[in-house]
């Protein structure tokens, strides 16, 4: 039951960070995800800060109060969200800033899809006319263009 | 013997690396001032924690494990291991970042520093009563963000991985001086004022007190390095 929590919030979470992305940083929030697609100031903040305080927020609050009412539901629906989290930071920081040299050379059709349609999303300069909102999960097509064989 | 103990531990602590540093292949005595500017910039503010600590009872110190010398209520050993301790641990991370390419570890910041804050907060939260807990969750949480948010240091990964490399080393000196090997502990606790759980005899506190220390270290010692020995 527990473990279907975490599998639950994990996969919703897909969900929740498409739509902040979508109506939040491409929304009211724009003016702090805007040099994230155009470069037009050398921003301190990034986009992933953002992102870590609103993953990290609600994950810590919730692990506290569930690990105060012995281990109840808040704590795994906490532990959903961290690991989606450390999940989407891991995958971020491979790809975006590409710190390491690992997987630049990756043949996994998942990854290529998520790195195309990452792209694809950074082509709109603007707010408005995005696409491929998500992160872990990206439109059909992406994969479609992977996973089928030439 | 025994007065001896706490200066000996300081000593094959640092005997390996020290000798090691002359070795032409890496050349770490060229870097010793610049070591030891960096390491006094960090040991003043945590040896002003430990003079706090100690003065408070927190924890203290088994003066029959050493020679006898107190200056501001701490053993003079003490505080040549704000100066051992992370001679090794800089040397080791020197050392590594030299002959091998640890940037994969980098990949890694992030997840590092999410992980560390979400863990650390919730434990604060739980254990704000017990002084060491929150103070190590405080120092270690600010020293973590301000390293990837503020100053955007890379290298967050692979000093991590060096720190895991490094753990023999702060098992066999934090485990002589809780009580493993010996007879009692050359620093005590009290059990009020901290989680009570211990690796082998360690307090987990100071794992993650090390840690800061250790990224710390790191930090001042990259900036001095780019001061005083720029690189060709």
């Amino acid at each position: 039951m527990n473990l279907l929590i975490v599998l639950l919030v994990f996969v919703s979470m897909e969900g929740a960070t498409w739509l902040i992305h979508r109506y939040i940083m491409h929304g009211f929030l724009w003016v702090l995800h805007r040099d994230h697609h155009d470069h037009s100031n050398e921003g301190s903040l990034e986009r992933n800060d953002l992102f870590f305080v609103i993953f990290a927020a609600p994950a810590i609050a919730l692990l506290y109060r569930g690990v105060q009412q012995n281990f109840s539901n808040l704590f795994f629906i906490g532990l959903g969200i961290s690991l989606y989290g450390m999940a989407y930071f891991f995958v971020h920081d491979i790809f975006i800033h590409q710190r390491a040299k690992i997987f630049t050379k990756t043949k996994n059709p998942y990854l290529l899809a998520i790195r195309r349609a990452h792209k694809q999303h950074h082509k709109h300069l603007g707010k408005e006319k995005g696409e491929c909102f998500g992160f872990l999960w990206v439109p059909m097509t992406y994969f479609k263009m992977y996973f089928n064989k030439k | 013997m025994m007065p001896y103990t706490y200066i000996l531990i300081n000593f094959f602590t640092v005997v390996i690396c020290f000798l090691a540093s002359f070795d032409r292949r890496i050349k770490f005595n060229k870097l010793f001032g610049t070591y030891l500017l960096s390491a006094t910039v960090v040991a003043i503010p945590f040896i002003i924690w430990d003079i706090w600590f100690s003065s408070m009872g927190v924890w203290w110190f088994d003066t029959r494990y050493t020679l006898g010398l107190v200056i501001a209520g701490l053993p003079l050993e003490e505080w040549l291991f704000f100066y051992c301790i992370p001679f090794a641990c800089v040397f080791t991370y020197y050392c590594l970042d030299q002959f091998f390419n640890l940037a994969w570890a980098n990949a890694f910041n992030t997840l590092i520093v999410f992980t560390a804050v979400i863990f650390l907060s919730v434990a604060g939260l739980l254990y704000y009563d017990r002084i060491y807990t929150l103070l190590t969750v405080i120092v270690t949480l600010v020293t973590l963000c301000y390293l990837h948010f503020v100053a955007r240091r890379e290298w967050i990964g692979q000093a991590t991985f060096t720190y895991l490399i490094l753990m023999p080393g702060f098992f066999a000196v934090n485990g002589i001086l809780t009580g493993s090997i010996i007879q009692s502990p050359v620093v005590n606790y009290n059990p009020a004022d901290f989680l009570g759980v211990r690796m082998i005899t360690i307090p987990v506190e100071d794992a993650v007190y090390g840690y800061s220390q250790f990224l710390l270290n790191i930090y001042c010692f990259t900036i001095a390095k780019k001061y005083i020995n720029p690189e060709p």
